[in-house]
């Protein structure tokens, strides 16, 4: 016990590093995150909405605008754990130094998904403001649950993107893993278009846990979901996450030592 | 001077596919002291400094640092450790605290800890001025400074510098050795590589050689050198080889390094002799160093039969 209450307080300590860089440049970091969701709301919300009509009862802003804390979350983890854990492992040797101290391989990759949690969180929070003030947000109570539920989904997207790490053999081959993976995992997310049931894509996402993560914030915004769907989503996160980041500890673990 | 090793290496082997860096390195450092560990690219020293911190899982053999097991409790031995790694490894855009603070915190130290030991070691690396500037600011050999100080935070008893004066200018460089001999000093137990023979002539008590993952010679520094390469070697100009032999007497060697050629005598005066005899004027005439151990045993030196 004490000494998992040992390995989290190191663990702590890469996110209290994370967050000591990334404060140095603060607006240029943020801004991104919420620029992208300001900027679909806006034009798709916008744009869309006349042409669109009625999804479910709801205008088609209503209807994306769960999908944008979704999406920072993705967004978020994703390129943390993809350009900038790769930045700070190779062209800045940070892990080198890092592990030379009392911190292990292993208090590394949770460190880095504790920052991912808390920034998603926050972000997701930050967007969940927003969607109030604009009136997209119906059910108040999401402003709770919403942030804790972003947290949860940056998970398994900061572990793809660590997997991602392990896997590159250069910083451009990012690119494609966000072109054939993560741009694929948005777009077929239910963000933008509701995917029924009978549908030809209902079977295919099923294996995405983004997918889940935006049913649940869904729910919450919109205030009503089923028991069942919720669990069924829930348990589909979960078990997401757990394999995934069971993976990238194993694969960051053969990355960072030999 | 008799209580256990810091380090103990017996047989330690590792392998990547079907390169051997380590072949079975038994090797023991004892506390108090600084010990060297040469050898040329590609000898297995960093391979072997990652075995002892656990970055680098050995394939065989066995290791013990503090009597620990760093395959099972390398935090045990981390927390014990300062390490000054090849490259400093600092957050570039931090300030000079910030760094050190980020890293007190990896050590274990708290807040209130940490800043009196910062400022402490600040100045005893000669920094104290620097505390609030940018690292991009720094010179190269502020950066090496601090990665020192970053080092010393938790006041470790082994400290391993992996080639810490490389790229250095000679002032910075005697500086750090001036520190590491007062860490000496202190009772601290020291593992630094080096490929300045110089340097671990400087600093070492005692040298380990290592070539093609294994130890090929180990001793004090003179200690090496009588053994290897006793007396006094002439350097000369190429192309005398025929001339310098007709005049050499068997017991004496005569090898070549680059284009050089090479001539070790047992005496001095030999030397002089041989000058005399040949014609020919030595480029240098000088006592064997470590150099000449280093090119000995690690086969760099192309003996003439080769």
């Amino acid at each position: 016990m004490n000494d998992v209450f040992l390995n989290l307080r190191l663990s702590w300590q890469v996110v209290v590093r994370n967050w000591t860089v990334y404060r140095k440049d603060f607006l240029a970091n943020i801004s991104p995150t919420l620029a992208d969701p300001a900027l679909i709301l806006a034009s798709l919300g916008m744009g869309l909405s006349g042409f669109v009509g009625q999804i479910d009862g709801m205008s088609y802003a209503q209807f994306l605008a769960p999908g944008m804390i979704a999406t920072t979350a993705l967004f978020t983890a994703f390129f943390e754990s993809s350009y900038g854990f790769y930045v700070r492992m190779t062209f800045e040797s940070v892990f080198k130094a890092m592990l030379t101290t009392p911190i292990g391989v292993n208090e590394v990759v949770t460190g880095e998904f504790m920052w991912v949690f808390v920034r998603a969180a926050l972000m997701g929070l930050g967007v969940a403001l927003v969607l109030l003030l604009l009136g997209l947000l119906p059910n108040p109570l999401a402003l709770l649950i919403c942030p804790l539920i972003a947290g949860f989904l940056s998970l398994p997207c900061a572990a793809i993107g660590l997997l991602a790490s392990a896997w590159v053999r250069n910083i451009n081959q990012f690119q494609t893993v966000y072109s054939f993976l993560i741009a694929p995992i948005f777009y077929l997310s239910g963000v933008f278009f509701p995917i029924p049931a009978g549908s030809v894509l209902a079977p295919v996402v099923q294996f995405s846990p983004f997918f889940h993560g935006v049913k649940l914030i869904q729910f919450s915004v919109w205030g009503h979901g089923g028991w069942n769907a919720i669990l069924w989503h829930a348990g589909m996160l979960g078990g997401f996450t757990v394999l995934l980041c069971v993976l990238s500890y194993r694969f960051i673990g053969r990355k960072l030592t030999t | 001077m008799n209580a256990s090793p810091i380090i103990l290496a017996r047989g330690v082997s590792k392998r990547f596919g079907d390169f051997e860096a380590l072949a079975a390195l038994d090797l023991e450092v004892r506390e108090g002291g600084c010990v060297g560990l040469l050898g040329p690219n590609g000898a297995g020293k960093s391979t072997f400094i990652g075995c002892l911190y656990g970055v680098v899982s050995r394939s065989g053999g066995e290791l013990g640092v503090f009597g620990l097991d760093p395959s099972k409790d390398a935090r045990g031995i981390k927390r014990r450790i300062g390490v000054v790694p090849q490259e400093n490894a600092l957050d570039e855009g931090l300030t000079v605290l910030e760094n050190m603070r980020i890293y007190a915190g990896f050590g274990g130290l708290s807040r209130k800890q940490a800043d009196p030991r910062i400022d402490e070691l600040l100045a005893y690396m000669s920094l104290e001025t620097k505390r609030d500037a940018t690292i991009k600011t720094l010179s190269g050999g502020m950066k090496r400074r601090l990665a020192f100080v970053r080092a010393l935070l938790a006041d470790p008893e082994l400290l391993i510098l992996d080639e810490p004066t490389t790229g250095l200018d000679p002032s910075v460089r005697h500086l750090l050795w001036e520190k590491v001999i007062e860490l000496r000093d202190q009772g601290k137990t020291i593992l630094v590589t080096t490929h300045y023979m110089h340097e671990a002539e400087v600093l070492c008590d005692k040298i380990i050689i290592l070539d093609h993952g294994r130890v090929v010679g180990t001793g004090a520094p003179r200690e090496l050198i009588e053994r290897e390469v006793p007396g006094f070697v002439g350097i000369f100009p190429h192309g005398v080889d025929e001339e310098l032999r007709k005049h050499l007497p068997p017991e004496w060697e005569l090898y070549h390094q680059g284009r050089q050629c090479c001539v070790r005598a047992p005496r001095f005066d030999d030397l002089l002799e041989l000058q005399r005899a040949s014609g020919h004027t030595a480029l240098q005439l000088r006592p064997s160093n470590l150099e000449d151990v280093y090119l000995k045993l690690t086969g760099s030196e192309l003996n003439e039969d080769e």
